[in-house]
């Protein structure tokens, strides 16, 4: 079963949040999703959770019965327990007895959690909150996962932890969308989808996708065009869309340079549609 | 420092919220509270029952302003009034001297009126009833527990909400199977019950601590009361769905139970308040919960006086709490009006 | 001797019994561009607060341009806040002017995207172009040390890559630069970083410094489900890149041993290690 958008648009007033976008979110893969602010990756989030109206295009999610959702920083309640919240949720998806406290072991344990259980969510540490999120959103078995920037200042063990929870998920069998602002994490999804200003500027498996790169990218100390270059370290990275500079010492992309040359691109006019 | 002045100037002008509270309450409050506030009373009901009731009509000048006459009328006739709040005085002729009857519970109109009947002299018997030695914390304690009660529950209900929206959580309930009633109602019913249980608590307190008589139908008063509750909840959830943070949510509490401080007869009667401010305070749930307070703790009057106000608040409640669950729902299920997995193509909008 | 930018010596802040940065040395040098990296709650803010001068150290020395901060010091150092420091009901040239009148100078005039959004009102701007503008108005008094905390946050590629471009001009000015971030992904940008774990310092030196000589092992198995979940099984660290397993704190042989016992048919290698699992493997090995 593939989920996804097609053709989406959403407009908050005069604003148009998203547009045209189509995002395709198989089952047993890891869809990531990056971009700046103002992309438009939570409104695509809260559209797939069924949270935002679409004024056009279709939206293919389960149930509510079978979607979990992980908003950004939340997930769950600082004033309980995390015995107590997953108590909460588990009751909201009619779990109860047995069975919840089956899943509730296993889940807690596999989050590192199992030790934790009578603290109270607001006392955790963030990365553990986010692996409680992430548990209090996996504890139904959704067949669509939503996570909205799950990793974003969470600290390297817990992230691959979290990741790993990710991995399993979809080992497991379940479609799993997750934004990130991490490019190191967008690289090991099947396939990434990068947004700007509310419209898909690429999207592919993350190998094809820096294959694809337009024109060669260079390695220099003195840019031709600081419009098409930008800083790695003290060197530039430069996007000769055309010809490249005889001379020039061209470097393999990778995704963020893929990235930005998009968002380039984009603005320039030159092999993207500009707005 | 110039740097510093000119930035804050600058915020200010934009701070429509802020500039409104510097500018428009103190004005707004300054008018309201300086013709609401005042312990001069001019008229005070009066009936004038028993054989002479026509002459004590005729003679019953400047404070006393005669609205019934009967003269079948008698000792029992003039408590019947009075405990139904009709009349704040009733004069009976079928006693010699002739008895006046004054309703201790509405403090500032019994004091002036006991003050005049005084200089009659012999001529007359003055009774105070409800409240013999006029005891300002017998009058005040009724309708404070209700005042109590409206910042707590008016303002748990608010921060318990808008701290779901600025956690987070209010997004991760929506996409849970629960139907927007059952979060609203399940949001609801914990503070209803607190909020039911410390009424309790602080009335029997404050009866304990200042000798509040309790003389009506417990259980009529324990049904106004939960009317009043559903009012102060809806206005909590109200302030709620208009509200980005608890600061804002608390501000906007503010607006709405500071002036009732002064303008639901709690302190000064609402029949000394200029009906140019008056109207005002039938806006307020907590006008009506002081009569019903002070109607039935105090005089022991029941539905059959009481009921107009009954009505009232449970008009209030209705409307609140309509307006108050439409608004929250609207928050909570953003326009889904649309099945899931349903597509939702076809023309814009 | 000539004084640092900034300088640490075994700096360290209580809050009641939690100790948010513990015994923490370091010291920037004028020109280069440091990284201090670390999740969120590592201390990376706290350890900048007091370089700033916005806290007291409970134990150490925190030293602004060779003294511990003060009014003076303060005037020579531009900061930006995480919160950005803006005032969202004044426009974009109004925040310029305050903070420009606050040093004493003259307004910066403004260039690019941010110019023709100079009469708006900050709170109304989109995040990438607040970031830039707080990064403007925080140095218009060419300030000699750069304090930054996560400029980046929340800005996408080319809107991140154009802040590296304008803190190098800062750097190259002459400015010592100190930059907190989350993203390991930004390390490329620095001179030198700086790991921060639980309030300690688990590593310094430059990315190459970091990784050098440290390796990950990387499974690549037809059943790339079955040889990922034996090996996250084992309760080492794993995560999973495309469908390759990366294995980060378990050696070849060790790896092997266990894909053999259970019967999974793989590839096991060594290959370099990337900043992240280094830092994953720092903050494990750094005591609670």
């Amino acid at each position: 079963m593939t989920f996804g958008v097609e053709d989406l648009t959403v407009r908050f007033g005069k604003v148009e949040a998203l547009r045209d976008v189509t995002v395709a979110v198989p089952a047993g893969e890891v869809t990531a999703v990056v971009g700046g602010d103002g992309a438009g990756k939570t409104t695509l989030m809260r559209a797939l959770a069924g949270l935002v109206e679409p004024e056009t295009g279709t939206i293919r999610r389960p149930d509510v019965e079978h979607l979990g959702y992980l908003p950004t920083g939340g997930g769950s309640w600082k004033e309980l327990t995390v015995d107590e919240n997953v108590a909460f949720v588990g009751g909201a998806y009619g779990l109860s007895g047995d069975e919840l406290a089956e899943r509730a072991d296993r889940i807690l344990a596999r989050a590192g959690l199992a030790d934790a259980r009578g603290r109270l969510a607001g006392h955790l540490s963030g990365g553990m909150r986010t692996k409680l999120g992430f548990s209090l959103a996996m504890l139904h078995t959704p067949d669509l996962l939503i996570l909205d920037e799950p990793t974003t200042g969470v600290d390297p063990v817990s992230r691959v932890e979290l990741w790993r929870m990710i991995s399993e998920t979809v080992a497991a069998g379940a479609a799993v969308v997750m934004s990130t602002t991490y490019m190191d994490e967008a690289e090991r999804a099947a396939s990434v989808v990068l947004l700007g200003g509310g419209r898909v500027l690429l999207s592919d498996p993350p190998g094809d996708l820096v294959a694809a790169t337009p024109g060669t990218i260079t390695v220099t100390g003195t840019p031709d065009d600081r419009a098409l270059a930008w800083r790695v370290g003290p060197q530039f990275h430069e996007w000769n869309p055309s010809a490249t500079p005889p001379g020039a010492t061209v470097v393999q992309p990778d995704l963020e340079d893929a990235c930005i040359v998009a968002e380039l691109a984009l603005r320039s006019g030159t092999g993207g549609d500009a707005r | 420092m110039r740097a510093m002045i000119l930035k804050e100037f600058r915020e200010l002008r934009r701070d429509r919220r802020t500039m409104a509270m510097i500018i428009v309450f103190p004005l707004l409050l300054l008018i309201i509270f300086g013709y609401a506030a005042t312990f001069d009373v001019e008229d005070v009901p009066t009936a004038a029952l028993g054989p002479q009731a026509q002459l004590v009509a005729d003679q019953a000048v400047g404070l006393f302003d005669v609205i019934t006459i009967d003269t079948d009328g008698t000792a029992d006739t003039a408590r019947t009034l009075l405990r139904d709040g009709d009349v704040q005085v009733a004069i009976a002729t079928d006693t010699q001297p002739p008895t006046a009857f004054v309703d201790g519970s509405n403090l500032f109109a019994a004091q002036a009126a006991v003050g005049a009947l005084g200089r009659l002299g012999d001529q007359i018997t003055v009774d105070v009833l409800f409240n013999p030695d006029l005891i300002t914390s017998w009058v005040l304690v009724p309708p404070l527990i209700g005042y109590i009660m409206m910042f707590i529950g008016t303002v748990v209900a608010a921060i318990g909400l808008v701290k779901e929206r600025e956690n987070g959580t209010l997004e991760q309930l929506a996409v849970m199977p629960l139907s927007p009633s059952s979060v609203i109602m399940g949001k609801i019913t914990p503070y209803f019950i607190v909020a039911a249980i410390d009424m309790v608590v602080v009335t029997l307190l404050g009866m304990l601590l200042f000798g509040v008589p309790f003389v009506g139908s417990v259980a009529v008063f324990a049904v106004g009361v939960a009317i009043f509750l559903f009012v102060l909840l809806g206005v909590g959830v109200l302030i709620s769905t208009v509200s980005q943070n608890t600061g804002q949510a608390i501000q906007l509490a503010i607006f709405f139970l500071v002036p009732q401080i002064l303008l639901a007869g709690m302190i000064f009667p609402l029949s000394s308040i200029p009906w140019a401010i008056r109207w005002i305070s039938y806006l307020f749930p907590l006008t009506y919960y002081t009569t019903i307070s002070k109607g039935i703790m105090l005089r022991g009057a029941g539905l059959d006086s009481l009921w107009p106000q009954y009505v009232v608040l449970a008009a209030m409640a209705a409307f609140v709490f309509t307006a108050a669950v439409l608004r929250f729902r609207r928050d909570l299920v953003p326009r889904r009006h649309r099945k899931p997995d349903a597509a939702a193509d076809g023309a814009p909008a | 001797m000539t004084a640092h930018a900034l300088a640490a010596r075994s700096l360290t802040r209580r809050f009641g019994d939690n100790t948010a940065v513990d015994d923490v040395s370091f010291h920037v040098e004028f020109g280069e561009v440091v990284g201090l990296l670390g999740a969120n709650g590592a201390g990376k803010t706290t350890i900048i607060r007091m370089l700033a001068g916005l806290l007291e150290p409970t134990a150490g020395d925190a030293r602004l341009l060779g003294d511990p901060p003060n009014r003076a010091t303060q005037s020579r150092l531009g900061y930006v806040p995480q919160g950005l420091g803006l005032y969202g009901d004044l426009t974009a040239v109004e925040n310029l002017a305050f903070s420009a009148g606050a040093y004493g100078v003259e307004p910066t005039a403004l260039t690019g995207s941010l110019a023709a959004s100079s009469h708006r009102l900050v709170a109304n701007l989109p995040l990438g172009l607040q970031r830039r503008l707080a990064f403007v108005s925080a140095v218009q008094h060419d300030p000699e040390v750069l304090i930054l905390d996560e400029p980046t946050s929340g800005v996408g590629a080319l809107g991140a890559a154009r802040l590296w471009d304008q803190i190098r001009v800062e750097a190259e000015r002459g400015a010592g630069v100190l930059v907190s971030t989350h993203s390991m992904q930004e390390a490329r940008q620095c001179d030198r970083l700086l790991l921060m774990s639980a309030g300690r310092l688990v590593g310094w030196g430059t990315e190459a410094d970091i990784v050098a000589g440290e390796t990950t092992v990387e499974v690549d198995a037809g059943a790339w489900e079955e040889a990922f979940n034996a090996v996250a099984a084992s309760g080492a660290l794993v995560t999973l890149d495309g469908r390759s397993t990366r294995v980060i704190d378990r050696s070849v042989e060790e790896v092997e041993a266990l894909l053999a016992r259970e019967g999974i048919d793989a590839e096991v290698r060594t290959v370099p290690a990337t900043i992240d699992e280094r830092m994953a493997v720092l903050a494990r090995s750094a005591p609670e």
